[in-house]
């Protein structure tokens, strides 16, 4: 490549794709500052009002059926999707961890075939395993509610965490491990006090990155939500599909903010470590 | 207990939970999906238990030696949505592969703040992502004022609800997956090798064509299984953004569950888009040894 003009070209093009990856967003964030209640593409003030109106607190905005429902069913899926984000993230991460300490730790005849299995839930398409399960969870005869969204969470959810751990735990040497257990110490002591404090931060990882990807699924949620049991982006989805409503911009930079927090800390928790 | 026996037992432990829960969450699902598609479909939802070849002859038709049920609308889906994940991928690569090469020239610090930058959107909720190209596209949405406000309004494209606006929904929220494996790949390729080849004569492209594509090939195959899989599958941004024009596999198998209630038909095309992907996965671990080699080739 020659010199200045090529590399100069690289760097308008690097700017450019920061810009389309962020601009998009920052439209959210503006115009869930518009006052217009009319039309909430034009520009007409500055106003809180959509945040004070999810949020349930007294506004100046006219009572009006372009605007979401009521708080009372916002919140209600919003705690779905927490009850089903912790759940699975628990039950996902304490899976996920013992697969990948014994692929990791152990060689034994079907390890090629679990680690095939694990990798699956993650490539394969979202509406197969969706419908998959609709279809399983019925000809159980099970009703379709919070706990069929966990269980079918924790499916491609312990595949992530696998993902996370195995990865930390190919990092690590074994010395210390072999030291312990030259030592004396049992298997269960040697993996409380040498092995564990090394993972940590892979499955505080992996737990993270669980939780974020429960609260965002829309695709199996869809499919195995029961009729009282939508998740935030399933409420959002519905909200969508009947058209768009200016309130929808505030609670779009709510999540946003979350769901960057969580991530921000846990690319930093990542960094430092390094 | 003989250490070796223990070591057994503890193994039996680790394993037992991923077991149960990917035999009975997943194993058996997929396997009852298969059984599914090969039913026939009840009057009123749910299934007649009798061999039923014909959901697969009204997508494929002639190859199962039974044209009867055949109906070439599913078939012209089918190909649309490879189409357009074919169209989504190449999107996502021209994008990507200039800007993968500019992160991994950025000195040390920046260079990581970058990469932060970059997945930071990745962990952004994806109705949210589609949702704020539904702010830019749709047809008051901040193009159409963005080109009257230069005077341009006459000449303003409509794309909401065209399959353009399916492919940059897609590209849009898929780019981290074409990304990171092209970065991965980009950040290996040592500089000597480019210079070594235009010191020996060769010309920038010729640079590029033999030295820089083959090396980064990898990460370039990597980020297309990536980004192919999702797109191809997908139902929430056609739903959202291609309306009942652009229907793709993934609409039409929510249909077949949602509405039209033939769970066996459904079934059919999911295992279409199942056995598409497998080819394409195989295909790649044929040519890379590794399924997992997609993200850290």
């Amino acid at each position: 490549m020659n010199g200045a003009p090529a590399s100069r070209w690289l760097g308008a093009w690097g700017v450019g794709f920061l810009a389309l990856l962020y601009v998009p967003i920052a439209l959210i964030f503006v115009y869930s500052f518009n006052s217009n209640v009319v039309n909430m593409m034009a520009w007409e003030g500055f106003t809180l009002d959509w945040y004070r109106s999810i949020l349930g607190l007294p506004t100046q905005l006219a009572k009006s059926d372009n605007y979401v429902q009521s708080t009372a069913t916002l919140l209600a899926a919003v705690r779905n999707s927490l009850v089903v984000a912790t759940f699975a993230t628990l039950v996902s991460t304490a899976i996920g961890t013992a697969t990948a300490l014994a692929i990791a730790r152990h060689r034994f005849r079907l390890r090629r075939l679990y680690q095939g299995l694990l990798v699956l839930p993650m490539v394969m398409p979202d509406i197969v395993l969706g419908i998959a399960l609709l279809i399983f969870f019925v000809s159980l005869g099970l009703d379709l509610g919070l706990h069929t969204i966990i269980a079918g969470h924790c499916v491609f959810l312990s595949s992530y965490v696998f993902v996370v751990v195995s990865t930390r735990l190919a990092g690590m040497a074994t010395d210390l491990e072999e030291a312990s257990s030259d030592l004396g110490a049992s298997p269960w002591v040697t993996f409380r006090r040498v092995t564990l404090p090394q993972i940590a931060p892979g499955i505080a990882g992996g737990a993270l990155l669980a939780f974020i990807i429960s609260m965002d699924d829309l695709v199996i949620t869809y499919f195995i939500a029961g009729v009282d049991s939508a998740t935030l982006p399933l409420f959002i989805y519905g909200i969508l599909r009947r058209g768009i409503k200016p309130e929808i911009n505030a609670l779009a930079m709510l999540l946003l903010a979350f769901s960057f927090l969580v991530a921000a800390t846990g690319l930093w928790l990542r960094s430092r470590r390094q | 207990m003989s250490p070796r026996s223990s070591r057994r037992w503890a193994l039996a432990g680790l394993l037992t939970p991923a077991t149960l829960l990917l035999a009975g969450c997943f194993l058996v699902p997929l396997g009852i999906m298969a059984t599914y598609s090969v039913l026939s479909p009840g009057l009123y939802g749910g299934v007649e238990w009798e061999f039923y070849p014909y959901n697969y002859g009204r997508v494929l038709g002639a190859p199962l030696g039974d044209a009867e049920e055949f109906d070439p609308v599913y078939a012209g889906i089918l190909l649309r949505s490879l189409r357009l994940a074919a169209v989504t991928v190449v999107v996502c690569l021209c994008l990507c592969y200039p800007a993968a090469f500019w992160v991994s020239r950025l000195p040390g610090a920046r260079k990581n703040l970058v990469l932060f930058l970059v997945t930071l959107p990745f962990f952004a909720n994806l109705i949210i992502r589609v949702y704020a190209w539904m702010l830019v596209l749709r047809p008051t949405g901040v193009l159409t004022r963005a080109f009257d406000a230069v005077g341009l309004g006459a000449h303003a494209p409509d794309l909401m609800f065209t399959e353009g606006a399916v492919v940059i929904g897609l590209a849009y929220v898929l780019l981290p997956f074409m990304f990171l494996p092209l970065y991965a790949s980009i950040e290996k390729l040592d500089p000597a090798l480019l210079q070594a080849s235009s010191d020996l004569g060769a010309s920038p492209l010729q640079g590029f064509l033999r030295v820089t594509l083959p090396l980064t090939a990898p990460g370039i195959l990597g980020g297309s299984v990536l980004v192919f899989i999702p797109a191809f599958g997908n139902f929430v941004v056609p739903a959202l953004m291609g309306g009942a024009k652009v229907m793709l596999v993934g609409n039409t198998i929510e249909q077949q569950f949602l509405a039209a209630r033939n769970w066996p038909f459904g079934a059919a095309l999911a295992m279409l888009v199942l056995g598409i992907i497998l080819i394409a996965m195989l295909a790649y671990a044929w040519r890379f040894g590794r399924v997992d080699g997609a993200v850290r080739p």
